[in-house]
């Protein structure tokens, strides 16, 4: 972190899901390449440098509703600055809502505010996550879970009204047994 | 490329490395356990830096701890470790003067910390003088007016451990400062500034001492109260401007509000006149009788001198634009008073104090919602009531005892920068957010007390300004969003019948959309009592309007459905010029305006065929762009067109529309002047000023400008840069633009405010009062933006001028501060071998690296 660290933790810092996933992709990257490029073998002191949530307008947001529409989306993200592009996250087999999408901001400064002021709160009576994003790029729209979902509604045992009900890999394990009743479960 | 769902398998760093990783799977568990059971045997071995750190920060938050007990404590294990721990001393004064703008409620506890420490090890109190008086000074020549009162309030509790005048200086010289601007110009708004800063660091700098010191100061204090009399008594010319409330002429007391500053000078002759008894501010650096040793040192402790501050001969106004500011509560005019009253200087002191909390904390709500509901443990014992006792109960309170109820205090707060005029310093949403988590931490504490402030601000909607009513429903719908829509609507049942010109009225119809804009119209008609449920009609229930070209008696319905047809199937453009070509054509036969005609249809049809979601529209839109340009450029009538038929497709869902309209603008398919005369000439004139009552019409014109004005703001600031190159000609031209845009406004509302509006004499139902009183209400806010831009353009410039004296003025003071340094590092090489020089050089350094490492390596 640059600068001096506050007395108090920031909420507008990129959660460490995606300072994971920097390490990960770079040994990815190593791996696919053999080892015979220049990016894979950077040097931990220039990724500061060269950061990519440094200026990022986009941000994720996780734990929407299946049912939560764009114009919801709208409404309540405009708050923190106009909107520049939505994407809503599909399943990747039936093109419907899985619960994410991308929001692009026009500033750096929006997407912090939005980090600060939008994260954790409510939107469609769910909770949801904002988290920086280094910017949309087309496929990332769907859902990388087996079944077309998102991986966290593969496996989820709590029953989420808003997001298909049970993890459907759980789901279709139970089915046949007499957890379900009229196709919910009690 | 990444991969957002891979998170639960695998690619985990080492356990328990990492302290910040959100710790959210249950596959973390293992780690946590580790984590803590290590983290609990660190605690001990925690070198004394990170154990001070730690309790520093957390100061004065435990109402458990005696305040005395942890102040000592701090401070000697401070002092104890002051030769073993290079590191420290550094960064102890460094992380005081960061807590005192990050934490401003701590400042008084810090500095109790402080003056124990100065018993056993002066010289801290040394460092951080000088340290505090450079940064006052850099923050002085920036205009970072809120941190030079922060620091000045440090300074100012530790006066009662200074030589001589000790702050008093640099408050009478600062009081020169803002006498010569205020002489130089009756508008400015710098030497306010300053004289308020002043007024609120004297209550610290007269609680600091002990009473034989206060008996000395306070004829400097008295000398300084009468100075600043003129000044702070002077309304300002803006005032009117931004003025929060507008009695209807029938009322019987237009009372205005009062100024901030002017209340602030009577508080403080009346605690004058009553010896400073300043019984609110915490005294933490007084020691019970029980410890006669720590009270004795502390009355012999040592004195130090304030360095030097230079105070620019000009000053800046600053990154935020300074204002005038009034003063607003939610809970006056109430039986028992459960905030101090406006007479009290201890509404002044503690709003004053709550209001940079809330403010410097913007990038953790959470922080400062817990702050907030905490104010209690911030001030002097007994000054609030306990925590949560019910409003009912307060006046069973016996009288000397508060009936200040924190809570309420905290939440009056928020609303006066969701209520400020002309802008808070941060997004409004960020007080919403604010409220959300006070609400979600204490629900039982601070439910009620909004509930009493909703009531409040409810009943004086009709006379709030126009901007702060939408800033209310606006609130108001998205606080509901967090809470399950839940809210006592039966209590206004009764003005579901009102007229929709009735602001009451507009409040509860616009809150109502809100609500649905941010879930859908069956969710919300449950939460609404029956007699509510007649304002959401079937049609919102709908997912897409009906296309009016599906029903043959439509005009050119079946032109329409061809046209739709086409774009469906992203048919050729000479295809639908073929279609464009019929229409035009009967519509002259018909007798009407062809462009019009043809836009409607075509825009209608762009619509229908995008109906499923924005993305649909916005794509449908980017396909015909040309088209819709050209549409727009053909006539004034047929871009008009373009805008009403988009707002009459969603006109059961305004803010679909009002997303549509921004992005035709940024097309400059319309043009900004084309949305201010569709809702202030045609759709007002269509509904005789009943749209003004609208309060998605008021969204979309101050959106508008907003653009506008932000454009051109965006504009001045890059053309201020030297290395940016903005021609003047764009920029000029923009600003023209902007002076177009609201001269077209003033003149459309100001024919609705007077009644000369032809719509207007055809009401017949004796409402042209309303109408006359909403056209008002309009026009006061949009001069308001008017009068703000201007300034902005004048002060951007004037800005850029004093910028560049200040720059000039301390080049001079930094050379003379190099020259002495110089002959004093001479001196000091003549007389004395160099040993003590190069320490405290090398701690500064390796205290960058210190200050990383903390209880979590």
């Amino acid at each position: 972190m640059r600068g001096v660290r506050a007395t108090v933790d920031r909420l507008d810092r990129p959660s460490a899901y995606f300072n994971n996933s920097k390490h990960k992709r770079r040994r990815f990257e190593k791996d696919q390449r053999d080892g015979d490029d220049d990016t894979a073998g950077m040097h931990p002191e220039n990724r500061e440098d060269d950061d990519p949530l440094k200026n990022a307008t986009t941000l994720y947001v996780g734990n929407l509703s299946f049912f939560t529409t764009e114009e919801q989306v709208y409404e309540l993200f405009s708050k923190c600055g106009e909107i520049k592009r939505l994407v809503m996250g599909l399943d990747r087999f039936t093109k419907t809502p899985c619960g994410f999408c991308f929001v692009e901001y026009y500033t750096h400064q929006d997407a912090l505010d939005c980090m600060k002021y939008i994260g954790g709160t409510k939107l469609d009576e769910r909770i949801i996550r904002t988290d920086l994003d280094p910017g949309f790029e087309e496929g990332r729209q769907y859902g990388r879970g087996k079944s077309g979902g998102q991986v966290r509604d593969e496996y989820r045992e709590d029953y989420d009204e808003g997001r298909g009900g049970l993890g459907r890999a759980i789901a279709k394990e139970r089915d046949g047994r007499d957890f379900v009743d009229d196709g919910r479960l009690r | 490329m990444a991969d957002y769902d891979r998170r639960g398998g695998g690619g985990r760093g080492g356990g328990g490395g990492g302290y910040n990783r959100k710790r959210r799977y249950r596959d973390d568990n293992d780690d946590d356990h580790h984590y803590r059971g290590n983290n609990s045997r660190r605690r001990y071995d925690a070198p004394p830096h990170v154990r001070i750190r730690k309790q520093l920060i957390a100061i004065a938050e435990n109402p458990m701890i005696e305040r005395h007990d942890e102040i000592s404590q701090i401070a000697n294990l401070f002092t104890d470790n002051w030769e073993d721990d290079v590191l420290l001393r550094g960064n102890f004064v460094d992380l005081v003067l960061q807590l005192c703008v990050e934490q401003p409620l701590k400042t008084p506890f810090l500095a109790g910390v402080l003056m124990v420490a100065n018993t056993n090890k002066p010289e801290v109190v040394d460092m951080l003088l000088e340290k505090a008086a450079r940064l006052i000074e850099d923050k002085l020549r920036e205009g970072e007016w809120r941190d030079v009162k922060l620091y000045l309030k440090l300074v100012g509790c530790l006066q009662g451990v200074m030589e001589g005048d000790g702050i008093f200086g640099v408050l009478t010289e600062l009081f020169e400062r803002a006498v010569g601007l205020q002489t130089a110009s009756s508008e400015d708004t710098i030497g306010t500034e300053i004289v308020k800063i002043i007024l609120l660091t004297l209550p610290y700098v007269m609680a600091a001492g002990s009473p034989e010191q206060q008996q000395q100061w306070q004829q400097k204090a008295a000398d300084l109260l009468e100075n600043t009399a003129i000044i702070a008594s002077e309304p300002h010319p803006l005032q009117a401007v931004i003025e929060p409330y507008h009695p209807e002429p029938s009322e019987e007391n237009p009372t205005q509000s009062q100024s901030l500053i002017s209340l602030l000078q009577a508080q403080l002759q009346i605690e004058a006149t009553q010896g400073w008894a300043l019984s609110c501010l915490p005294r933490p650096w007084q020691f019970p009788v029980s410890e006669v040793e720590v009270a004795s040192k502390l009355a012999s402790a040592p004195k130090h001198t304030l360095p030097t501050i230079i105070i620019p001969k000009t000053v800046v106004t600053g990154p935020r634009p300074l204002f005038p500011e009034v003063y607003i509560s939610v809970y006056g005019q109430q039986e028992v008073e459960s905030v101090p009253p406006p007479t009290s200087l201890a509404s002044s002191l503690i709003r004053d104090a709550l209001l940079d909390t809330i403010n410097v904390l913007h990038f953790n709500r959470n922080a400062t919602a817990r702050q907030l509901i905490e104010v209690d443990c911030y001030f002097a014992p007994r000054t609030f009531a306990l925590r949560g006792t019910p409003f009912d109960r307060l006046r069973d309170i016996e009288k000397p005892k508060s009936t200040w109820k924190p809570e309420d205090v905290a939440v009056d707060a928020v609303f006066t920068q969701l209520f400020l005029l002309p802008n808070p310093e941060h997004k409004l949403v960020y007080y919403h957010s604010v409220l959300t988590e006070a609400c979600k931490l204490a629900p039982a504490a601070i439910a009620p007390s909004l509930g009493r402030a909703i009531r409040y601000l409810y009943r004086n909607a009709p006379r709030m300004d126009l901007e702060l009513a939408y800033r209310f429903m606006d609130w108001f719908s998205h606080h509901l969003s967090n809470f399950g829509f839940t809210w006592k609507w039966t209590e206004w049942v009764d003005d579901v019948e009102l007229s929709g010109l009735h602001p009451r009225k507009a409040f509860i119809v616009g809150s109502i959309d809100k609500e649905i804009r941010l879930s859908f119209a069956q969710r919300i008609k449950n939460t609404l009592p029956e007699p509510y449920q007649q304002l959401i009609g079937p049609e919102k229930e709908k997912d897409v309007p009906d296309f009016k070209f599906a029903n043959d008696d439509t005009p050119f319905a079946a032109e329409g459905r061809e046209i739709a047809a086409l774009l469906k199937r992203k048919a050729p453009d000479e295809e639908i010029d073929a279609v464009i070509q019929r229409i035009q054509s009967q519509a002259i036969d018909r007798d009407l305006d062809a462009l019009v005609a043809s836009t409607d249809v075509f825009v209608t049809c762009v619509l229908y065929v995008g109906s499923k979601s924005l993305s649909h529209v916005l794509a449908a839109i980017e396909r015909t762009k040309d088209r819709l340009a050209d549409a727009g450029a053909a006539s004034d009538a047929s871009r008009t067109q373009i805008i009403e038929a988009v707002m009459a497709y969603w006109s059961v869902h305004p803010g679909v529309a009002l997303s549509i309209v921004e992005k035709l603008l940024n097309y400059s398919i319309l043009t900004p002047l084309t949305v201010i005369n569709w809702a202030l000439n045609v759709q007002a004139g269509k509904t005789h000023g009943e749209a003004l009552a609208f309060a998605h019409i008021y969204e979309l014109v101050f959106n508008t400008v907003i653009k506008v004005t932000g454009r051109v703001r965006q504009l001045v600031i890059k053309a201020s840069q030297p290395d940016e190159m903005v021609d003047d000609e764009t920029k000029d031209a923009e600003i023209k633009n902007m002076r177009e845009l609201f001269r077209a406004i003033e003149d459309s509302l100001g024919a609705w405010a007077q009644g000369t509006k032809d719509e207007m004499l055809e009401r017949e139902d004796g409402s042209e009062g309303l109408v006359k009183r909403w056209g008002t209400r309009w026009l006061r806010v949009f001069k308001r933006r008017q009068a703000i831009e201007e300034a902005f353009l004048v002060e951007a410039v004037r800005e850029r001028e004093r910028k560049e004296e200040v720059r000039k003025e301390w080049e001079v003071v930094e050379q003379q501060r190099a020259a002495e340094k110089a002959a004093k590092e001479e001196e000091a090489k003549k007389n004395a071998p160099a040993a003590e020089n190069g320490a405290s050089g090398e701690g500064e350094k390796e205290k960058e690296n210190g200050a990383e490492v903390d209880i979590v390596e």
